[in-house]
């Protein structure tokens, strides 16, 4: 079987690495640390799922979240817009919503895979401060990580085609793009009409077959889902068969981290979690890498306060858990007079990147980008639920005829932005309430920037031009809210040369423990325009190579 | 990592959350002693695990005026009153009693507004639209929807569904899904006019 150890690890012999968490970033340093002779036991808190066990069956996977543990009644996280008001527990899936399996996010995400481009990295520099903020610019340029960019591409696998306003790439895309879909071609027409550029989308899904993996069959089912054939490119498929093979790896599925032990000199030494029995464990580690998540790595951290760090761990910036990002949205319907069937194929075929670069002249500051997709109308209960324009009936006859005409000629265009870093959106320990296992749950407090807001405003009102211009029958726009849930969870332990303002160094060694490291999205800096997962890999080849680099230097 | 959460948000919040929870939230502990009294009254169900035969004919009639069977197959055809019944075996089983306590209050409203008629299945389809439409913004109201759009167009494991209807009635080909390029018209019509695969 694929997923099974060939290893396994003394709980009271020290691992040269425990890894907690297995998504975009566990994933790929499992992988490259233990191909490279380390050894590395990986903590999971989700079951080890393979392809043959994902599902089309949208009321388990979208409506119960198969893949993230359930819904908030087994996490109880709460949430709140501002420290005022008194945290509630929410009903549905939880405020901070990932994956808990195997392979992480990585696993039931769409696929959209945007790099970063300079922007992104120096903003801070270029268009200066923002009052109120935590904005500033990242201590790594495009330039160091785009090799790492470029490793994901082949490694992980990237389908696309190059764009207009693209970064500088060293290699070009390893496979061409996914075959446009009706949505893509309606948004190039748009584009054309008004003068913008409609690129192909970059994909982690693949359009020919790589490393033994098959290409994509198109069933439309990416968004939320598990990937059957292994097409998605999630660090599931295409990092950890290699890690198992190394017979260095060895992953703990349904094991629930509650807290890392220190020693009296202060450095990580002991991981405890709960076992799929419940019951309590520890590994025995020389070093620990954090890579559960921007909101599981902060709630670990402080879940982990002891008499020497009291304040929890690599938190005497007191930056633990702030800074939290989500990327902004507006969304856009609209129908056509033929049908797209676009719940055929992957979500995103052809995407806007015109309006990615801040611009002083817009009055705020802020970028992103904009793409054509079904989004809920990939699936009927959703698109029943929910789908259609509004006003429109909710049941009887005339509901159920423009469901029949309507199904297969819905598409929507996202609008995904830049969100700024504030000290008031952030992850904290509830006072109260405490997930299935019993650790301190999540609360989440996060209110959407003025100029966050504004930015999806202004996405929404180039879509509205572009629906226009692409001949649709009929669009509505749905109100730009502030967001009360996130999958895009950064920022919260933010890398940074000072150690007064950040709570890693740029090779995501924790500043306060030396042989403690973060990497996922909470190192992340700035938000990027909405798409952080391509980032998330690239800065975990990254802190690789510098996490063997300093094995081998004895500095660890 | 993408927008998965915000189409489950929209998803959820749009149908009145989860059934389960919207039920859930609906003012229940005032109902608990009714619920009691209502499950003692329960008849034998014939062909149903988990609901009794009076209240499969009650989910049917109800069912049946959120997606009627007009010139095509709705609700009745697509067996959605089966995907209620495994529902309430099932995933939703800690819910059975509640909701059923919740369709006796939905009852109790009908015979003093038309006279004459003991339940929702008594009334003609125009009275029963009417009825429907005076409580259609109620957490039972939603909650059923979204329970019959889940048995129209789930996947047929949970019991509705029955021969596709709900995927043949909206146009969704399969199972199996998967597809290959042209998927729909304005591709079509793209790559007809000779447009660029790649972009490049």
């Amino acid at each position: 079987m694929a997923n099974e150890n060939k290893v396994s690890y003394a709980l009271d012999e020290a691992v040269d690495f425990v890894i907690v968490g297995s998504g975009s970033a566990g994933g790929i340093l499992a992988k490259e640390l233990s191909t490279n002779g380390f050894s590395v036991v990986v903590l999971e808190q989700g079951p080890f799922r393979s392809a043959a066990d994902f599902t089309h069956d949208e009321l388990s996977v979208l409506m119960f979240n198969e893949l993230g543990g359930g819904t908030n009644d087994a996490h109880q996280q709460t949430f709140r817009m501002d420290d005022s008001s008194e945290a509630e527990l929410v009903q549905g899936p939880p405020p901070a919503e990932y994956a808990q399996t195997v392979g992480g996010a990585s696993v039931h995400f769409t696929g959209n895979f945007w790099r970063f481009r300079e922007a992104d990295f120096n903003d801070r520099s270029v268009h200066g401060e923002i009052s109120g903020s935590n904005h500033t610019d990242w201590p790594i340029t495009y330039e160091e990580l785009e090799p790492y960019y470029s490793r994901v591409d082949y490694e992980i696998g990237v389908s696309g085609a190059p764009g207009p306003n693209d970064a500088f790439r060293s290699r070009p895309f390893p496979m061409p793009p996914m075959p446009i879909k009706s949505s893509g071609a309606l948004l190039e027409k748009g584009a054309k009409a008004l003068g913008m550029n409609a690129q192909p989308a970059p994909l982690a899904i693949l359009s020919q077959p790589l490393n033994g993996r098959p290409a994509c069959i198109s069933c439309g089912f990416c968004m939320g889902f598990g990937c059957e054939v292994n097409a998605k490119s999630s660090t599931l498929a295409a990092m950890i068969p290699a890690a198992l093979a190394s017979g260095k790896c060895e992953i703990r599925a349904e094991c629930a981290v509650f807290r890392v032990g220190t020693t009296t000199a202060g450095r990580a030494n002991e991981v405890f979690y709960y076992g799929p029995d419940g019951n309590e464990r520890s590994q025995k580690a020389r070093a620990v890498i954090l890579s559960a998540n921007g909101a599981e790595t902060p709630r670990l951290l402080l879940n982990s306060a002891n008499d020497r760090f009291p304040d929890g761990l690599a938190n005497s910036s007191g930056f633990v858990g702030r800074n939290l990002m989500f990327n902004g949205h507006s969304m856009t319907g609209g129908l056509f007079e033929h049908p797209l069937n676009d719940f055929k194929g992957v979500q995103v075929t052809r995407i806007i990147h015109d309006f990615y670069e801040s611009d002083p002249a817009r009055g705020f500051y802020g970028g992103g980008g904009i793409d054509a997709r079904p989004l809920f109308g990939a699936t009927p209960i959703a698109y029943a639920a929910v789908g259609g324009p509004p006003g429109s009936p909710k049941w009887g006859a005339q509901f159920k005829e423009n469901l029949a005409h309507d199904f297969t000629r819905f598409m929507t265009m996202l609008g995904s932005t830049t969100s700024i870093a504030m000290d008031s959106n952030n992850v904290t320990i509830d006072p109260t309430h405490k997930d299935k296992w019993g650790r301190p749950s999540i609360r989440m407090t996060y209110r959407d920037h003025d100029d966050d807001m504004a930015m999806a405003s202004f996405l929404q009102d180039r879509a509205v031009e572009l629906f226009d211009a692409a001949g649709a029958k009929q669009h509505w726009a749905e109100p730009v809210e502030h967001q009360t849930s996130g999958a895009h969870l950064l920022g919260t332990c933010r890398m940074g040369d000072d150690p007064a303002t950040s709570v890693v160094d740029k090779f995501h060694r924790s500043h306060d423990i030396p042989n403690l490291f973060i990497c996922d999205g909470s190192s992340f800096v700035t938000s990027g325009r909405g798409q952080p997962t391509m980032t998330i890999m690239a800065l975990a080849f990254r802190a690789s190579e510098h996490l063997m680099a300093a094995v081998k230097s004895n500095a660890i | 990592m993408d927008t998965g959460a915000l189409s489950r948000r929209l998803f959820l919040q749009g149908s009145g959350t989860m059934a389960g929870s919207a039920l859930l939230r609906a003012g229940l502990p005032a109902f608990v002693a009714v619920s009691q009294a209502a499950c003692s009254a329960r008849e034998e169900a014939a062909n149903f695990d988990n609901l009794t035969n009076a209240e499969a004919r009650e989910i049917i009639a109800i069912a049946a005026r959120i997606l009627p069977t007009t010139d095509t197959p709705g609700a009745t055809e697509a067996g959605a009153v089966y995907f209620f019944d495994k529902a309430f075996g099932t995933f939703m089983a800690d819910m059975r009693g509640p909701a059923r306590v919740m369709l006796e209050g939905f009852q109790s409203g009908v015979a003093p507004a038309y006279p004459g008629a003991e339940r929702f299945s008594d009334l003609h389809e125009t009275d029963q639209d009417e009825y429907l439409l005076s409580v259609e913004e109620t957490p039972f109201f939603q909650g059923f929807r979204f329970l019959t759009l889940a048995g129209v167009f789930g996947m047929a494991m949970h019991g509705g569904n029955r021969n596709d209807v709900g995927w043949k009635l909206i146009g969704m080909e399969g199972p199996p899904h998967a597809w290959a390029s042209p998927f729909g018209y304005y591709d079509a019509e793209y790559m007809a006019a000779g447009e660029q695969q790649n972009g490049e």
